[in-house]
């Protein structure tokens, strides 16, 4: 019993696992493909979304997050014309979990096809240790890697007021964080595709039972709470039958604690967590988001 | 995806990680110390395993009819988390030729983290089991009841499940110093696993999960 004794007491002194890496389901690759990925998609659009050559940008950003010493290498894509960013109205997309920019691309190309074609310009990077880009994916590099591209847009001469934050699934953290709070750039409206309330959410509907967050995970993503702090018109849009993220315990908390100038929400019946676009159908979809974003 | 995967670990870390302590209560003043391994069923590549959650236990014979016990979750010390169960198991009806004796199992489950994550989940397990052959071998079934005391989720939100039962059964092999047991258990079969972040192994399709567990008793 004394050998039991040490060993649980070792087990318990020295214990440091969590959850916090299973948030991120990256994959690595070693070249973007785009249009030429082959890999598992939730959709493909037809000839008529395609993007010219001359308006697909992939580059890279540095990103330091706060406390870091050093930049990590993230990669970016621009979708438009760089020259007219300074007149342009961007969409910043914050992809979701899974991995990478090939994956999310055909996201990216809809939403460049907002209204009409190649109506909007469209920024979209790989969180650290997605895709191509260095390092390991964490919640502070999810902000800086957002502020990256924030930053990179600014200089390209982005105003705030032609700034749309769009996050999808996880990538509704860093889209409310960063709309809430002051980075690089402040968003003039936020959309949100079925965003996560938090963490303790996610381990409560995991469990079914009422149990406290920090059992599992130090993850500080709030979005239920992060909202109250957007001020910036907001736009909702989340699936009724999402098995991942519960609309009624996660997206509709978000929803429902935002407190700001202007909301509107959009539940999909007999959507996925991966599919609303497609069961909206496209037009429908990118017409939504275009009354929002063009909404004086 | 693995996060769903993840997630099923974590919901069956607390609630489901452990076979039955003490279906039959020890004889007076005898010692046993038990380790069980086992868990629900996850898919695994193309196999179908049961998560290998680790418990200790320990417990003495207060009487012939009451057993006193505490349970140390290894696993969830992994964690970071201090999860014990206190519990007692009293015996309330003798076995009567091939009518199963009755006992009940109140526990008090103990997880603490910090001040600000710490919960007190209630047990109450009642087993039926009848003792069989030379060697007094146990065959058993029962229900495990958990209860949630917290009326309220994060954000205020209402918390629809405050009671999850499990069903089970048992048998245990026993021997002068020695008892193996191997349990069944069927995890809240009256709850939707639908519009969960998890993906249970379960024969019930969109309800419940389905756990199996392995235990070994040194008595003394």
């Amino acid at each position: 019993m004394k050998k039991l004794f040490y060993l649980s007491s070792i087990l318990f002194l020295s214990s440091c696992l969590t959850l916090d890496e299973n948030l991120f389901n990256n994959s690595k690759l070693e070249s973007y493909k785009l249009d030429g990925y082959t890999g598992e998609v939730d959709f493909i659009l037809g000839s008529s979304y395609s993007i010219p050559d001359s308006l697909v940008h992939l580059f890279t950003l540095p990103s330091k997050a706060a406390g870091e010493s050093s930049a990590t290498t993230i990669y970016a894509i621009y979708i438009g014309d760089i020259v007219q960013i300074a007149t342009d109205t961007v969409i910043m997309y914050c992809h979701g979990n899974k991995d990478h920019m090939d994956f999310y691309w055909q996201r990216a190309k809809l939403l460049a096809n907002t209204k009409s074609k190649n109506r909007f310009g469209v920024m979209m990077i790989d969180y650290r240790g997605y895709g191509m880009s260095e390092g390991k994916p964490t919640e502070a590099g999810l902000y800086a890697d957002v502020d990256a591209a924030l930053n990179w847009l600014k200089t390209k001469g982005l105003s705030n007021e032609r700034l749309i934050m769009y996050g999808f699934s996880m990538g509704s953290a860093p889209a409310t964080k960063l709309s809430a709070e002051n980075w690089s750039m402040k968003p003039e409206k936020l959309i949100l595709e079925a965003p996560f309330a938090s963490a303790e959410t996610m381990i409560q509907d995991g469990s079914g039972l009422a149990m406290p967050g920090d059992f599992f995970t130090t993850l500080e993503i709030n979005n239920g709470e992060k909202i109250k702090s957007v001020s910036q018109p907001f736009f909702w849009v989340h699936g009724e039958a999402d098995d991942f993220l519960n609309i009624d315990s996660h997206g509709a908390v978000v929803y429902n604690n935002y407190q700001g100038s202007y909301k509107e929400a959009h539940r999909i019946a007999g959507a996925g967590h991966s599919s609303v676009p497609q069961t909206m159908g496209f037009w429908n979809y990118t017409n939504a988001l275009g009354d929002f974003i063009l909404r004086p | 995806m693995r996060f769903r995967i993840i997630t099923l670990f974590l919901t069956c870390l607390l609630f489901s990680c452990a076979p039955a302590r003490f279906v039959k209560p020890l004889q007076k003043k005898e010692h046993a110390a038990n380790v069980s391994l086992g868990g629900p069923l996850i898919k695994f590549g193309t196999a179908t395993i049961p998560i290998p959650f680790i418990t200790a236990n320990y417990g003495y014979g207060i009487d012939s009819t009451f057993t006193g016990f505490a349970s140390f979750n290894v696993t969830s010390a992994f964690y970071g988390n201090f999860q014990m169960e206190l519990g007692a198991t009293k015996q309330i009806l003798k076995q009567h030729k091939y009518i199963p004796a009755l006992s009940v199992t109140p526990i008090a489950n103990i997880i603490y983290k910090n001040k600000d994550a710490k919960k007190l989940y209630p047990q109450l397990a009642v087993n039926a089991f009848l003792e069989y052959g030379k060697r007094k071998n146990i065959v058993y079934v029962g229900i495990d009841n958990w209860f949630e005391l917290a009326s309220k989720r994060q954000y205020e939100i209402k918390q629809q499940n405050r009671w999850i039962f499990m069903p089970m059964i048992g048998h245990s092999f026993t021997q002068k110093k020695w008892n193996f047991n191997i349990e069944a258990k069927v995890i809240a079969p009256n709850l939707s696993n639908e519009k969960l972040v998890v993906d249970y192994v379960t024969p019930f399709n969109t309800k419940g999960a389905f756990g199996v567990y392995l235990g070994i008793t040194r008595k003394f």
